[in-house]
């Protein structure tokens, strides 16, 4: 998720190197040093082969259940079908107001959230002073620590009921409260990723520009902003991305009718997304009927989708790395000075440079306003409402009386669980995946393709990684609704963060270490296991603390494998299901009425459990930071 | 370091990876039959029969100190597949089989433990106390679209209703609606408490829900032949209330041991007072 953190660590690791078994060389105790070395090597070549094989596996069994819809209707008809009625008495399976409403949701969010995001990173990376960076930059990114069910609880109870009350209309579930909680929740990943690629723009540019007379403003807009502009394009398409796969809080506002809007700018209208039915009919359908094959067509395109919008940032980031500036480059440039143009010249007539730079640093000042605000309406909404629910019974008893009385504590616990399985799962296969990617091989075309499968992976929506999970292990391979399928599931999900962010850190381990040690006479393995994995550990261990935040969090991908409504006792084995905080919350909202205490009480344990452990990874990041200073 | 050839090992990688992922999986998944044997037991399915298995769960959890039962939602299909499967050893519904899966599960055995009923709910504001089943058929299947058409105040109808996967869904369908289509504008729930929320916040919302679900909403009353049906537990038991439904565990054959002991407490004075404290119709007594 972020990039950054990868900080090269001083080098503390020559004492390792004087042991002697390392030095002089018993050509017996060489000869098991190369074997091991061979075998090491092998293995880890498997275990990176791992990426590719579950984005097989994934589309294999979604296509195993999803073609006989296609069988039945004709992909055309099934993808411009216009009435979405699978309980109907003549049963309809047109997938296209699921895929305008998907559409229409997504458009207006990053209406919404580009030009926030946008105004926020330019104001963290060029306005801001260190001190007020070191606030707003945590805030922003704890927006993205957020689990989305208490993201949709929010909505269900204030933007709708806002929505219906400002705007006077009849209902507040509807396009734009979809697209308002959208926005909301793309916004980290826009600025951060923003963020990064305006603070790449090298120091001299500015200091030319500063230096040939030109204001901060003029310099922002002519020089930095262009010169980020690939970086810039690669962070929208990121969210978008994160945009399009939401579930659980999607679901929770737009009201769910599978209808084209009418007009097509009615954005009251109500609106059902691909994810949306995924989220509330999955559940239900019959197994075996063609409703449920029509839900797995609905998941492949989802993941199309996804696939596409993932490729499309892919490209524009091997672009950004090219030093080419093709067309699609020079008409995107030629936007953004238009843009920018166009707003520090609002009447046609070119303002003051002082005045526009003036109105241009306010409205980015409002940008970071707005986003604080949204993060602190939403957290205190659940902070004052939640915080006098929390009773030592609450946090350690039981449940009983479906939840309205009693405590989470095996939610906390089941969450700890599956978070803890997830974490085995993923850790050893991410690092030993990236260890493969970075140290021994170099750009074929076996590690673009294993690296392509990482992208599909981290771009695959949760719901997708839910039915996957549902429909590979719970069924095929028979392990019914348990902790494992959820520990996989929840693995699986994680694995692209855990690989992408080992990566970054090794590559940031300068080469020379590794030269001296194959100068002493090290084999690859000792060098990477005593010279390059300690000092990339820091990374590592960020990476891991963000995975472990996502999981927590997440609700779509354990709700059809892994969780129970209610239990007494905690799991005693793996093949048990087990109670889960957000699912507790998703539950305790949408179907349990009278327990309005413990709803808020869950959602603040859930949000301060998730929170803390962001907080512990900016924290991690911070310090070490601070130690590459020094 | 990158000029390997690396055709012949990614094939046999490639196999090797898939057999042991296979093989891997497989050893966990055969791990749920060595536990059958012992005192637990699964219940899975309808979220609306939940609330009795679960209440009923604790109860019985009292008096039988070694017995492990565990109840999970999922939906009416959920636990017909399951027990079917043999995955879970209760089923619950809140519809009858439908004729395939009576085909593919025929040891399945039905338990009639519940009635429920469903009422129409509005906002509480509203002024409008009774419909008639057309009326409701006509604001279900978008002919009447404001609340004056009906005797109520000059606003749009807000129409709520479960996601078309629901079982509480169907049978609204079918009796209500006799098998029209829902009016396409109508928003989607998948839970009695999503609607019950969205209705209690919407001052033109309709929609309908198990009994239970009358916090900060007002349940009209039905008009039949002229006469206005409250929807309370007597006029529902009599059936003068005319929406209401059976609702089932299910068993594949005869249940015995604990699942038997579970049923038993449940068909039990005990067990129905529990349903009825659950805000449904008990079955016996």
């Amino acid at each position: 998720m972020k990039k950054e953190q990868a900080a090269p660590v001083p080098f503390r690791g020559f004492g390792r190197f004087r042991r002697p078994e390392a030095g002089i060389d018993p050509s017996s105790a060489g000869a098991t040093r190369q074997l091991v070395d061979k075998i090491v090597g092998k293995l880890l070549f498997l275990v990176a082969l791992f990426a590719i094989i579950t984005v097989f596996f994934i589309i294999v069994f979604l296509l195993r259940d999803g073609y006989q819809i296609v069988l039945e209707t004709g992909v055309w008809s099934f993808l411009t079908g216009p009435d979405w009625n699978p309980a109907g008495y003549n049963p309809a399976y047109g997938a296209l107001p699921l895929i305008v409403g998907t559409v229409l949701v997504t458009a207006l969010a990053m209406v919404i959230a580009v030009p926030l995001s946008i105004g926020t990173a330019i104001y963290i990376a060029e306005i801001a002073g260190p001190r007020t960076r070191e606030v707003i930059k945590p805030a922003v990114e704890l927006l993205a620590g957020i689990p989305s069910v208490v993201y949709g609880f929010f909505g269900l109870i204030l933007l709708t009921d806002w929505i219906r009350i400002a705007f006077d209309q009849p209902s507040g579930s509807s396009w734009l409260a979809g697209s308002i909680l959208l926005a909301i929740m793309a916004i980290p990943t826009i600025t951060s990723v923003a963020e990064d690629a305006i603070g790449s723009v090298p120091r001299e540019f500015r200091e030319g520009s500063l230096a040939l007379g030109a204001t901060h403003w003029q310099t922002i807009r002519m020089v930095v902003v262009p010169g980020a502009l690939s970086g810039i394009g690669a962070a929208i398409i990121l969210g978008m991305g994160r945009a399009i796969g939401e579930t659980m809080a999607v679901l929770m506002v737009t009201g769910n009718a599978a209808v084209i809007p009418d007009p097509i700018t009615d954005v009251f209208s109500p609106v059902r997304t691909l994810t949306g039915t995924l989220g509330i009919e999955m559940g239900e359908v019959a197994f075996g009927s063609l409703h449920y094959h029509a839900l797995f067509g609905v998941a492949v395109v989802l993941l199309v989708i996804t696939l596409v919008v993932n490729s499309a940032a892919r490209l524009i980031v091997s672009r950004m790395q090219g030093t080419a500036r093709p067309g699609p480059h020079r008409a995107l440039t030629a936007v953004a000075s238009r843009i920018t143009h166009a707003a520090s010249a609002p009447f046609g007539r070119v303002v003051p440079p002082r005045t526009s730079q003036r109105g241009a640093f306010l409205l980015m000042s409002l940008s970071v306003a707005i986003v604080l605000a949204a993060l602190g309406v939403i957290l205190a909404e659940i902070v004052v409402n939640g915080a006098g629910a929390i009773t030592w019974e609450f946090l350690t008893g039981t449940p009983s009386d479906l939840g309205r009385e009693g405590g989470i504590f095996p939610a906390i616990a089941g969450t700890l669980y599956l978070v803890g399985g997830a974490l085995a799962i993923a850790l050893p296969l991410g690092i030993a995946t990236a260890v493969y990617l970075i140290e021994y091989t170099g750009d074929g075309p076996l590690t673009r393709s294993i690296r392509a499968a990482v992208d599909l992976l981290n771009g695959t929506p949760s719901i997708v990684f839910g039915l996957f999970g549902f429909a590979f292990l719970v069924l095929f391979m028979g392990f019914g609704v348990s902790m494992i399928a959820g520990q996989i599931t929840l693995g699986l999900m994680i694995l692209p963060t855990i690989i992408r962010t080992t990566e970054e850190s090794l590559r940031s381990i300068p080469g020379s270490l590794r030269e001296g040690s194959y100068a002493l006479g090290a084999t690859k393995w000792q060098t990477i296991s005593r010279v390059v994995l300690p000092p990339a550990l820091p990374g590592i261990l960020t990476g891991a603390i963000l995975s472990i935040g996502r999981a927590a969090g997440e609700t779509a991908p354990i709700m059809f494998t892994a969780v129970i409504f209610s239990s007494r006792h905690l799991p005693s084995s793996l093949t048990e299901p087990v109670m889960a905080l957000p699912y507790h919350l998703f539950i305790l909202t949408t179907s349990v009425p009278g327990a309005s205490a413990q709803k808020f009480g869950t959602a603040f344990v859930l949000l301060l459990l998730v929170l803390s452990i962001y907080l512990a990874a900016i924290l991690v990041r911070r310090r070490y930071n601070h130690a590459k200073v020094m | 370091m990158t000029g390997k050839s690396l055709s012949g090992a990614t094939t046999v990688a490639v196999a090797g990876i898939l057999v042991a992922f296979l093989v891997a999986a497989g050893c966990v998944g055969g791990q749920p039959s060595d536990s059958s044997g012992s005192q637990q037991i699964t219940v899975t399915g309808s979220t609306t029969v939940l609330p009795i298995a679960e209440k009923a769960r604790e109860a019985f959890e009292e008096s039988h100190a070694s017995a492990g039962i565990m109840v999970s939602g999922g939906g009416s299909s959920v636990g017909i597949k399951a027990v079917g499967e043999g995955t879970a050893d209760i089923g619950m519904t809140s519809r009858d089989l439908k004729p395939e899966e009576a085909a593919g599960y025929p040891g399945i055995v039905r338990h009639h433990v519940a009635d429920d009923a469903i009422l129409l709910i509005v906002h509480p504001g509203n002024t409008v106390d009774r419909l008639t089943l057309d009326e409701v058929r006509g604001i279900y299947n978008g002919t009447c679209t404001n609340w004056n058409q009906v005797g109520g105040p000059d606003t749009q109808i807000v129409v709520v209703g479960r996601d078309s996967a629901s079982g509480t869904r169907e049978f609204f369908s079918e009796y209500v609606l006799e098998s029209e289509d829902f009016v396409k504008t109508q928003e989607e729930f998948n839970s009695n408490g999503g609607i019950q929320q969205k209705v209690s916040r919407t001052p033109g919302a309709i929609g309908y829900v198990g009994l239970g679900y009358t916090e900060g909403v007002k349940a009209l009353a039905l008009d039949v032949d002229g006469t206005a049906v409250e929807p309370t537990l007597e006029k529902i038991k009599s059936k003068h209330y005319p929406i209401s439904r059976p609702l089932y565990m299910l068993t594949n054959g005869e249940p015995d041991g604990l699942a038997r002991q579970y049923l038993d407490f449940i068909m039990s004075g005990e067990g129905q007072e529990i349903v009825a404290s659950v805000d449904y119709i008990p079955v016996q007594g």
